[in-house]
């Protein structure tokens, strides 16, 4: 069982005031955005519901939960190049490295655990292990984290109201919930991903002439 | 079937070779230094409790192209039952390898189990392609039920360079109609280039996309290209030019229009 202080340092995590820099990035929206793609927050809510489903966030949370198992460095090592290989873009793999050292040093700095840089979702599985806080609730916070994030970048860019992206957020919780809860189930042969819209949008976000976000 | 190719002088030839099964493979003749070899599935197709493996291993100093005769057709399986498609290829230091078969067809209640494992050392080339048909449209044939667990992993030196991963299983038309799934595209192409020559060839790749396509280079000797396209006739049309490119000499005979 979560303690109520698991939860609250979970909370502290993925609070957009952690010094990972989510805001930064968005994951190939603002791509899709600037397409002319996404203009309404139904449009915002469906491509998040891809990116959830279908998308990058299944093989994150597999690997988050991976990480939280490994016994060794070497297989620590494995799942952190697994990662790498599964990033669609340069973009991405971007996005997963620096908040990935970001939050390393954060965590090594604050709190007494020998955490060496990784990719973002297996640092914060390595994380969770090291200080023993509950794997399913780590998953479940850490994708809905994901989904804020992007919501918030939407707010900025689409641009919608502040509740738009509440809504947004509220409506894709569930969703949260039960495919974290799922993935921490699964192992590397369950890994997989079709969305490839929003990985072609991440791609082309490179090139992209006027863009806020790093991704 | 197993085969592995050495170096002769110049020339790339075959060092030892092995088929049973329908699985068969011709060595068309050539100029080029390089050995081509076509697999042909003499079966005609893939079905429910078929296997298919493929080992190829090009050793330093050779350059091996790897093509198919004619489309791969995934047909209608049994229930329970699907089938099985392995290749491994191996590329040693200084060696090129290609992966080029032509499109695999998902065909209406298919159950395919594929993996396409490649090991590579530090200085070895690889261009590869993975073009997949989601039903043809214009003959009718909609993939209301379907199975695909399709894997590409790519390693280097044992550690994971590139994977990807695709695990359908139900109404494939209906996902792939979603707009920022497949935005209604039946045909899609994966395209993997690892080459000290990789860097120098994004933009001009890039000027060769249509908007429903985006190439990226996850390293410096990583390009990686992925294609969204109506159909399997304008997914090669856009194919051909590009992998021209990277290959560096014309493709195989069967790439054509």
């Amino acid at each position: 069982m979560a303690t109520p202080t698991d939860i609250l340092t979970l909370g502290q995590w993925f609070s957009p005031a952690f010094p990972v820099g989510a805001f930064a990035y968005s994951h190939g929206l603002e791509r899709s955005i600037d397409q002319g793609q996404v203009r309404t927050a139904d449009d915002v809510q469906d491509w998040l519901d891809t990116v959830l489903h279908h998308g990058s966030v299944w093989n994150d949370t597999v690997l988050l939960a991976s990480a939280y198992r490994a016994e060794t460095p070497e297989e620590l090592i494995m799942i952190d190049a697994t990662c790498r290989a599964l990033a669609a873009s340069r973009e991405r793999l971007m996005e997963s490295d620096l908040q990935g050292s970001a939050f390393c040093a954060a965590v090594r700095d604050v709190w007494p655990v020998d955490l060496s840089d990784l990719t973002y979702p297996v640092a914060v599985g390595r994380a969770a292990r090291l200080m023993d806080l509950p794997l399913e609730l780590t998953a479940q916070m850490y994708v809905q984290a994901f989904v804020s994030n992007l919501a918030a970048a939407a707010v900025r860019l689409v641009p919608l109201g502040q509740t738009d992206g509440q809504r947004i957020v509220k409506h894709l919780t569930p969703a949260c919930r039960d495919i974290a809860a799922k993935a921490v189930q699964a192992d590397a042969d369950d890994l997989r991903a079709c969305s490839y819209v929003t990985d072609i949008a991440a791609m082309n976000h490179e090139t992209q002439y006027s863009r806020i976000f790093r991704t | 079937m197993h085969l592995s190719v050495k170096p002769r002088g110049p020339r790339t030839v075959l060092d030892r070779f092995r088929q049973s099964g329908s699985l068969k493979c011709l060595y068309p003749r050539g100029h080029s230094t390089e050995l081509q070899a076509v697999l042909v599935n003499t079966a005609g197709g893939v079905t429910g409790g078929d296997r298919f493996e493929t080992n190829a291993h090009a050793a330093s100093g050779t350059h091996l192209t790897l093509t198919t005769q004619a489309c791969e057709r995934a047909y209608r399986a049994q229930p329970d039952q699907s089938g099985q498609i392995r290749t491994r290829l191996s590329v040693s230091d200084g060696a090129r390898l290609n992966w080029l078969p032509q499109e695999t067809i998902l065909f209406n209640g298919c159950a395919l189990d594929r993996r396409l494992s490649v090991d590579l050392t530090h200085g070895a080339e690889l261009l590869l392609v993975e073009p997949l048909i989601f039903g043809r449209e214009a003959m009718g044939e909609v993939l209301l039920t379907a199975q695909l667990n399709d894997r590409i992993d790519i390693r280097r030196a044992g550690l994971p360079l590139y994977l990807d991963a695709l695990h359908l299983d139900g109404d494939v038309q209906a996902l792939m109609q979603r707009r920022f799934v497949g935005g209604d595209a039946r045909a899609v192409a994966n395209v993997v280039f690892v080459s000290h020559r990789a860097e120098a060839q994004l933009d001009p790749v890039r000027e060769m996309l249509p908007d429903t396509a985006g190439a990226s280079l996850l390293r410096p000797d990583v390009l990686v290209l992925r294609l969204l396209a109506p159909d399997g006739f304008d997914l090669r049309r856009t194919l051909i030019p590009i992998l021209t490119r990277l290959n560096g000499h014309p493709l195989p005979r069967c790439w054509t229009i």
